[in-house]
């Protein structure tokens, strides 16, 4: 029989074992891994902040960068409103809607993947019915991912209508924990339904739209698989995302010193948004 | 009060309207490759120039797609998304509904240390650490095998969450009670606590499920060989717009997406509720 002073140690063992191992590890390996180089002989030497010195003025690095930013900064902020619209229009108890709610959420269940899968074959140039409608509807056809300036465009959208309703379910969280007495309060007072939204709702619901914002950027900077079945970065390095590139470095170059400089900046980044989302939740407001 | 009935009946019509469009923005594509894929194989080209109401409805509905993708190499790769899943599931559920059950019981030295790092490891996206862990991995002569697939997914701090969540639910004299009598807590965790936590289990098995199915960078970096493929990796090898068999990537496509979405239709009621009402407040 172990003592009892044990007992919590055995139960956690082999859990505590798996993310240190798994989860921690990597971490250290990351930035270890990047300051270390690969001769060409194959040996692995260390070679101090090198990897990051020429990640500075690699211009494929920066390009990288940019375009990572942009789809982040158009991305992060389209999804919470959308994810928002969504979450209002289904608050509110009425006929059908939990019908309306439960489609909206569907995409959840679908892989990243597996949606741009869908999607490649939804927006083909040849028997695509979303080019078939554009072509009939006299739009005409449309290249999407196919083309340097709609590329990263429709990742979003794609990546968007997998997202949204996933987000919406936190959103929609914060708002049933609004007390009704609220809203009522208000609508004595004779606030319209704007001024409710705008005085009431929007200030409450700061702190899930401020997680859903955090929490969305943080899976957004690590954006990958799309990029690699749709688009492998291109055309023309238009959808070449940090992730990508990161992958791209270890895999097609085998350089990974490269890859694990470029996985240190977004485990930087990430560790930064993680930050952010512990004061978020830590902080007594948001108990109310 | 006539002026205000009519603002409320334009309200919801626009909120049904708004509500009828989005959703069928998220639904078509789904119901469209659904149906393409009970097309004959000969007529899921539908030519653009030719849209019309046979883009969307077949002439005749047959499995023929799927009998053919049954017959190929695909099901190599059904089985190893099935068998990474369920072992992934089998072990996880031990591991951290044990580790979830010290958390909410015991009172032990570096406990919130050791809950931070939990909290922290489902905080960040895996896919940060997915290169460096590979690296890790393949020090360990794992890469292109099942252990590579299943072991690094095993402890998952999301579902070590749910179950300290559960627990700590549990008044503390149930478990004292059963000390009493002499029970130890292995019993009281297996006997006593894990049987009320069904709920808890269902939602776990579901979470892990999907985030095994669903996987698709991991698996494309740690194991891309065709004989340990799993469904995502198998499809995203086979997409080539330019190809001929269409029929077996619909079919594939469809099926996998058939397979993630049925079990959460059916589970979405614990889940969602768990997934926000536990996991994030």
């Amino acid at each position: 029989m172990v003592s009892s002073r044990w007992v919590p140690y055995l139960f956690l063992a082999p859990a505590i074992l798996g993310l240190l191992v798994f989860r921690l590890t990597p971490i250290g390996i990351a930035i270890g891994g990047s300051l270390t180089g690969t001769s060409l002989m194959g040996d692995v030497r260390f070679v101090g902040l090198e990897n990051f010195e020429v990640l500075a003025t690699d211009p494929d690095f920066w390009r990288s960068l940019r375009v990572t930013l942009i789809f982040n900064l158009i991305i992060n902020p389209l999804q919470v409103v959308v994810a928002f619209t969504l979450a209002m229009l289904v608050f509110e108890p009425g006929r059908g809607i939990g019908l309306f709610r439960t489609m909206l959420v569907l995409p959840m269940a679908v892989s990243t993947g597996l949606s741009a899968v869908l999607f490649g074959l939804f927006l083909d140039a040849n028997l695509g019915p979303l080019n078939g409608f554009l072509h009939w509807s006299g739009i005409g056809a449309q290249p999407f991912h196919r083309s340097e300036h709609q590329a990263l465009g429709t990742l979003i959208g794609i990546a968007t209508w997998k997202g949204a309703g996933y987000w919406m379910l936190f959103l929609l969280a914060g708002l049933y924990a609004i007390p009704s007495t609220v809203h009522e309060a208000a609508a004595i007072d004779g606030a319209t339904a704007l001024q409710r939204f705008r005085f009431v709702t929007l200030p409450l619901m700061r702190k899930p739209l401020a997680f859903v914002l955090v929490a969305d950027t943080a899976i957004n900077f690590l954006f990958f698989a799309p990029v690699y079945i749709l688009t492998t970065g291109g055309p023309n390095r238009s959808t070449s995302v940090l992730m990508f590139e990161a992958y791209r470095s270890a895999f097609t170059f085998t350089d990974f010193g490269r890859s694990l400089a470029i996985s240190t900046v977004l485990l930087a980044i990430i560790l930064i948004i993680v930050f952010l989302q512990f004061r978020l939740l830590r902080s007594p407001e948001d108990r109310a | 009060m006539n002026a205000a009935t009519s603002t409320n009946q334009v309200a919801t019509f626009a909120r049904y309207g708004a509500l009828s469009v989005l959703s069928f923005i998220v639904v078509c594509p789904l119901a469209w490759l659904a149906i393409a894929s009970l097309r004959p194989q000969g007529e899921i080209f539908q030519p653009i120039s030719e849209f019309g109401w046979r883009t969307f409805v077949p002439s005749r509905i047959t499995l023929d797609n799927y009998r053919a993708l049954l017959a190929g190499d695909f099901p190599v790769a059904l089985g190893n998304s099935i068998f990474v899943s369920l072992t992934t599931m089998a072990f996880g559920l031990l591991v951290n509904s044990l580790a979830g059950f010290a958390f909410a019981v015991f009172e032990f030295r570096g406990k919130t240390l050791l809950f931070v790092l939990v909290i922290a490891s489902f905080m960040m996206p895996f896919e940060a650490i997915v290169l460096p862990l590979y690296v890790l991995v393949n020090a360990f002569g794992w890469t292109n095998s099942y252990k590579a697939l299943i072991v690094p997914e095993i402890a998952n701090g999301m579902v070590i969450f749910l179950f300290r969540q559960f627990f700590a639910s549990i008044p503390k004299d149930f478990y004292e009670a059963a000390r009493v009598d002499g029970a130890s807590w292995l019993y009281i965790w297996a006997r006593i606590a894990m049987p009320l936590s069904w709920p808890t289990i269902a939602t776990s098995c579901l979470m892990i499920f999907l985030r095994q199915w669903d996987s698709f960078f991991w698996p494309v970096v740690a194991a891309s060989s065709p004989e340990y493929s799993v469904v995502q990796v198998a499809i995203a090898r086979n997409i080539n717009f330019e190809q001929h068999n269409w029929g077996g990537l619909f079919a594939s496509t469809n099926l996998a997406i058939l397979i993630g979405t049925i079990p959460f239709l059916l589970l979405q009621q614990f889940y969602i509720r768990s997934l926000i009402a536990d996991g994030l407040k």
